[in-house]
């Protein structure tokens, strides 16, 4: 399972923008700044390259949490960021009707009586569900089989922002090293010619 | 009529019944003369069916009966067994289609309709199967039989894999398999841990080193590890970014940005993107190492140093065409405007890009 291109295209593309506009190439900026604020552009980067998705929005309200964030995610959403914002999360609960509710929870709870073997296995399994809800963003208020949905998504889109950060660094360090190396190719002339 | 087969006992009467009509139902088939009989038991049925307390709603229609669940829940897994329409047009997806071919235990059973079935697939009907609406919306779909109108009937007999054409109603319908409980709750419990489990399966498929694990637990875990040391893994680049850039001091728009040339031998293509960016860059870079003059401009960092040069010296030669994959935010034309005002392009570049780029 791969991403799309257009999808890696639009999420570089985004995180260049971002680069540019926390300006991380200022070097008024301390190391740990720095540092957030690349991160920062990341996630967001791939926020927005994926589009609307739920964990997608719970990533970005997670961020928008922190004051400092603010500035920057208004500056690269734009008007869509207030919309974003909007409560959408575990406030939404879908409309049931009681009885119903209540009708079923009865059921469930006698066939459980009855039925005991599976609890040890069940609650290994919750107990792991709700640490995956920790992890993936927004998960807080999905269910089971859409909190893998969204993981499976979160997944493709973490090890697609891991390559695209990876190959920025080598071709940063590369052309470093190029570029250090071509300041020294006079010397060397100059040593040459004076062998 | 006879029951060619003593049903087992662990299912009611009804299902039994229905046991009997699909025997008849395979006799109709064979001895036509015997139709008559078949359809009035059909129409028993029918009526005995109106009665089922497992809590479906009923709602009949005027030319068949139908059995509905009351049941919401989501599942795309199962064709639409019990709102069949003649002629019956297509509402499974193909996911659904390709879930109930591998499920080899599910059954189906016919009931004779009164207009005649056109065909039939692998030989007569005889199975059990109970479904139940399901309210979603479900989209067009294939499924292996089609123009099959059926009934919903909850019978025992033998398992025979048979999948009609979903009617064209925004229900679910499930089919429960031989020997399994049929009430409503346990169907969309059913329901609910195929999807679960065929999620699992594709986030095996993803996951490395899952292959061997087979229980959920054990796969929540893996799950959770790799999730975990992603994270952990972007942290670490970001750091290691931010210790590169400030030496670099970049200015990467400069090269990626809205105007950008592309060198025709860089083609990304099908190429996965580490290669391509790196490749643009590093074709960049190349670029810079060939140049020899440094640049007048004074207080520009490096990078922007090599793009200017490059999109300079790439200014006379004819315009590459850009690359398919790039999209259109890569607009050839505008390697003249490097030479005019570059704060003024950064601002165009940052309303465009902002403007283009968010699909939410």
């Amino acid at each position: 399972m791969q991403v799309t291109e257009a999808f890696k295209h639009a999420f570089l593309k985004q995180m260049l923008l971002g680069f540019q506009a926390s300006a991380v190439s200022t070097k008024s900026m301390g190391f740990q700044e720095r540092k957030n604020a690349i991160k920062l552009s990341a996630d967001v980067a791939m926020a927005v390259a994926r589009g609307s998705r739920k964990w997608t929005r719970g990533l970005i309200a997670g961020l928008s949490e922190e004051r400092q964030n603010r500035s920057f995610l208004r500056l690269i959403l734009g008007e869509q960021y207030e919309s974003l914002l909007k409560p959408c999360h575990s406030s939404w609960k879908i409309p049931r009707c009681k009885k119903i509710v209540r009708r079923s929870l009865r059921i469930c709870w006698r066939k459980q009586k009855k039925n005991q073997s599976g609890v040890l296995a069940r609650t290994l399994v919750e107990k792991r569900t709700q640490e995956l809800k920790r992890l993936v963003p927004g998960g807080k208020s999905m269910d089971g089989s859409s909190l893998l949905d969204e993981t499976l998504d979160y997944v493709l889109s973490l090890r697609a922002q891991v390559d695209l950060m990876q190959s920025l660094l080598t071709t940063f360090e590369a052309s470093k090293l190029r570029s250090h190396s071509k300041r020294r190719l006079p010397e060397r002339k100059a040593s040459y010619v004076s062998k | 009529m006879q029951c060619l087969r003593a049903p087992p006992d662990d299912l009611s009467i009804l299902e039994r019944q229905g046991a009997c009509l699909l025997n008849w139902q395979q006799q109709d088939q064979e001895q036509p003369n015997y139709n008559p009989r078949g359809r009035g038991y059909c129409r028993q049925m029918q009526t005995s069916f109106q009665g089922l307390p497992s809590g479906c709603g009923g709602d009949k229609n005027a030319n068949h009966g139908y059995v509905h669940g009351s049941i919401d829940c989501f599942s795309n897994g199962w064709p639409d067994l019990a709102n069949i329409r003649y002629p019956v047009p297509g509402a499974a997806t193909v996911e659904e289609a390709s879930i109930t071919n591998v499920s080899s235990n599910s059954s189906r059973k016919r009931k004779a309709d009164k207009s005649p079935r056109s065909k039939e697939n692998g030989g007569g009907g005889k199975g059990e199967s109970s479904c139940k609406r399901i309210k979603e919306e479900t989209g067009g779909g294939a499924t292996s039989e089609t123009g099959q109108p059926n009934k919903k009937e909850a019978a025992s007999g033998d398992a025979s894999k048979k999948n009609d054409k979903p009617p064209k109603t925004d229900c679910i319908h499930v089919r429960a398999r031989r020997g399994q409980a049929t009430d409503s709750h346990s169907l969309a419990e059913r329901v609910r841990r195929e999807r679960i489990s065929q999620r699992m399966k594709y986030l095996q498929d993803l996951v490395p080193g899952c292959s061997k694990i087979t229980g959920k637990a054990g796969m929540l875990d893996e799950i959770i590890n790799y999730v975990q040391s992603l994270q952990r893994q972007v942290e670490f680049l970001s750091m290691k970014l931010a210790t590169a850039s400030p030496l670099m001091n970049i200015n990467i728009d400069n090269i990626f940005g809205r105007e950008v040339q592309i060198n025709p031998s860089c083609k990304s293509g099908s190429t996965a993107m580490t290669g391509m960016s790196s490749e643009l860059l590093d074709q960049s870079c190349l670029r810079f190492d060939s140049l020899q003059h440094p640049h007048p401009c004074a207080g520009l960092d490096m990078f922007m140093d090599s793009s200017d040069l490059v999109l300079r010296q790439n200014v006379n030669p004819p315009v590459a065409v850009p690359d398919a994959s790039f999209g259109s935010s890569f607009d050839v034309n505008g390697c003249s405007v490097w030479s005019t005002n570059l704060q003024s392009l950064y601002g165009v570049d940052f309303q465009q890009g902002r403007g283009a780029a968010l699909p939410f």
